[in-house]
């Protein structure tokens, strides 16, 4: 039985790890969400609980203190965890408990260098992104599902939201960090999971998002058009080039024997 | 040794006059239906001359049957990638129009032309579309026209001749032609089997006749394209394909094929060989010069002990080991060396063999008179009208000796018949002539006998199927003991 407690718990641990720390801390201050140092001396445990399996339906509700760290927030809602529930919900805040006990938490945040950015960092942060340098934990690079002002020729993934003002967005590096350090979306958290992103590596990451928030606004759907008219281009000239390649396809082994003999 | 029967064939080209009877008869019996019209199971070819499909000899477009690559044999019309990329259209696969389109005539405008001054003719109509259509071609087109500008000098096995040769191959009065009639081969390794998708086709085990399951057949149509001598079709009626069957209903009731049967020159002869099953696929890997003399050594000797002990292991029947032994296959490929297979290159071991036509120059006009050129004794064989080259390139995979040997023995054998029957050659002439032949005055008189003396029985040594033993290995034969008499397929109905 006791090696299941310790499972459960490392369970846990590793939660919180994955869902909870791109926006908070317990104990390392604000990041995009509220510390969550002593969370139950200032919330109730009940309603902590509900909130944390469904935050937007609480904010949807009109909760006057939900509304509140909506605001805290400047607008960001907290994303409803993949795979939470009621008791799952209880284990994190006894792991919140326990962890505010201590005198420095595991989960104080990310400690990244305040050294300032350098040339190298913008050029690495940019390659990563572009993906002309190798994620080291194998990761996707972040082009094939973000942009940055029309990055690369054509503007870069669609899926995920154009990060131009996402430095700014964020509040700079120790936010965007934390949230790089374990992104927990539902789409990017299952791909990162296996693959985290290194710290090093997320240095030069901010660097480059930095620049980027500095030089442009998020782009237009300018770029859209000119994918989709690519495409259909694109199409068309393979077509051409089947039909070229493939061009005695209707021409039997006769009709070639017999041709311009009469 | 792995000791099996197969039904096999020699065709005797030297006797085939071109009638196309063998045609009509598979074609009342099999492919007289709708989505088969263009079908011709048995068909006969003008050579030179480009064939039954249009140019079927050339691989380069239809890729049919086996190439050697790293030492393993592998099939030219596909392989894994190729069947992925092909899976819509395969651009090596013969198009109609490298068949013919089938046509009838309106017989009735010719019947009930009202009276005029012009003479009334009937219109082609197509059997396909059914509207009236222009003749491009047809099965045998271009049939005795060897030196024909289009068909004929585009003959595949002309790839290799010197422009010399060509030439005086259709210079006027000089021109050559014989004719080739061919069936399925019911190959050893037959690259229709291997090709199908849909495991339809497969060798039957008790006579190696190859057949195509009607039923699980998808009309890939991977067989039409793999097959070398273009011998399985597509039916577009019934969307399956269908090819000879050697009338394996006539063979279980101890008939000749249909073809065999009504052959007007007695060209066909039809006898069960065992072979060794053990070495096909170590023999159709070997090189192109070796593949005739390996192809002859698969085919065993019925009359050792060790090969009738093993193929009885085999379950190959008494009664059928009897049958090889008077095989006149057995006797052509074995015995004499005078039958040679098919385009033994494409590497699938056909087990039809054909006898090389003697195209001799025997006689010519000098002075008003016709003079006998016999003063060479064989002479004349290198002086053929068909270059060796040619007929070596259709029948000997490009090695000119087995040629050589099979034409000179045939040669000898009329030669020596001469010295017997006319006399104006003595028999001390012949004789050396059968010598160098590597032949005895003996097996000329046998050769002699089984080409022109042959009877029905001496021609087709048909083997017992054995049904009755096959069938109770599927059904159990009391199955419908009494059971049979009068029934009803549907309930019966009463009254009006």
């Amino acid at each position: 039985m006791a090696t299941v407690t310790l499972t459960a718990q490392q369970d846990t641990d590793e939660f919180f790890k994955q869902n909870c720390t791109s926006c908070h801390t317990i104990g390392g201050g604000r990041l995009t969400g509220p510390d969550l140092k002593n969370v139950e001396k200032r919330r109730d445990r009940a309603w902590l609980i509900r909130f944390i399996q469904d935050p937007q339906a609480m904010i949807a509700s009109g909760d006057p203190e939900a509304q509140k760290l909506l605001r805290e927030a400047r607008g960001v809602v907290m994303p409803k965890v993949v795979g939470i529930t009621k008791k799952r919900a209880a284990k994190i805040l006894d792991l919140i408990a326990a962890e505010s006990k201590l005198e420095k938490s595991r989960f104080a945040g990310l400690s990244l260098s305040d050294r300032p950015f350098t040339e190298e960092d913008r050029t690495i942060g940019r390659e990563l992104f572009l993906g002309t340098r190798r994620l080291k934990g194998g990761g996707p690079p972040c082009l094939s599902c973000h942009t940055v002002n029309g990055v690369g020729g054509l503007g870069g993934g669609e899926l995920g939201p154009d990060l131009t003002d996402a430095y700014a967005r964020l509040e700079g590096r120790k936010v965007l960090g934390a949230w790089l350090a374990s992104p927990s979306t539902e789409t990017m958290a299952p791909v990162f999971k296996k693959h985290p992103i290194d710290p090093d590596e997320i240095l030069p990451l901010l660097a480059f998002l930095e620049t980027e928030s500095k030089e442009g606004t998020p782009a237009t759907t300018g770029s859209n058009i000119n994918f989709v008219l690519l495409g259909v281009v694109g199409a068309t000239a393979l077509l051409f080039l089947f039909d070229y390649f493939w061009r005695r396809r209707f021409t039997g082994v006769r009709a070639r024997l017999v041709r311009g003999q009469r | 040794m792995d000791v099996r029967a197969q039904i096999s064939m020699v065709f005797h080209l030297d006797k085939c006059i071109g009638c196309h009877t063998c045609s009509i008869a598979c074609k009342n019996i099999w492919t007289d239906r709708k989505g088969a019209e263009y079908m011709w199971w048995n068909n006969v070819e003008t050579k030179p001359g480009t064939g039954f499909p249009t140019k079927w000899e050339d691989q380069d477009s239809y890729r049919g049957g086996w190439k050697v690559e790293n030492g393993k044999l592998e099939l030219r019309s596909t392989d894994k990638r190729g069947t992925v990329a092909n899976i819509f259209h395969n651009p090596s696969m013969p198009s109609l129009d490298d068949y013919y389109e089938p046509w009838t005539y309106d017989y009735g405008e010719l019947f009930n032309a009202p009276e005029g001054t012009d003479q009334p003719t009937a219109r082609p109509i197509s059997m396909i579309t059914g509207n009236p259509m222009d003749i491009e071609a047809g099965p045998n087109w271009d049939d005795d026209l060897s030196g024909s500008p289009v068909y004929a000098k585009n003959d595949p096995n002309f790839a290799h001749l010197s422009d010399e040769q060509k030439s005086q191959l259709f210079a006027i009065e000089r021109m050559v032609m014989f004719y080739f009639p061919r069936i399925c081969n019911h190959c050893l390794n037959p690259a229709c089997v291997a090709a199908c998708p849909s495991g339809a086709l497969y060798k039957r085990g008790e006579d190696g006749i190859v057949l195509i399951d009607q039923n699980r057949c998808r009309a890939w149509r991977a067989c039409v394209a793999a097959c070398p001598y273009k011998k399985t079709y597509y039916n577009w009626q019934t969307g399956k394909s269908e090819k000879c069957i050697l009338c394996f209903p006539r063979l279980e009731t101890g008939q000749a094929p249909a073809c065999f049967h009504s052959c007007v020159g007695r060209i066909r002869y039809l006898g069960v060989l065992l072979y060794d099953a053990d070495r096909i696929e170590t023999v159709a890997s070997m090189d192109d010069k070796e593949l005739i003399g390996a192809h002859r050594d698969l085919i065993l000797d019925p009359n050792d002990p060790e090969v009738i002990a093993e193929a009885r292991k085999n379950g190959v029947h008494d009664s059928v080991i009897e049958s090889a032994q008077a095989s006149p296959v057995y006797k052509f490929v074995k015995n004499w060396g005078i039958a040679l297979p098919p385009h033994i290159e494409y590497r699938t071991l056909p087990m039809l063999f054909y006898v090389p036509p003697l195209l001799p120059v025997m006689s010519s006009q000098e002075e008003g008179g016709l003079m006998n050129d016999i003063d060479e004794l064989f002479g004349d064989i290198e002086k053929a009208r068909a270059p060796i080259s040619y007929l070596a390139k259709i029948f000997g995979a490009g090695n000119e000796s087995y040629l050589r040997y099979a034409l000179k023995k045939q040669m000898a054998v009329r030669l020596w018949r001469r010295a017997v029957t006319v006399g104006d050659i003595t028999k001390e002439e012949a004789e050396k002539a059968l010598t160098a032949a590597d032949t005895t005055p003996e097996e000329a008189d046998e050769i002699y006998r089984m080409t022109a003396l042959c009877t029905f029985d001496d021609r087709f040594v048909i083997p017992p199927s054995h049904r009755e033993e096959a069938i109770e290995m599927l059904e159990d034969p009391l199955e419908y003991k009494q059971s049979a008499g009068f029934g009803f397929r549907t309930g019966p109905r009463r009254g009006l």
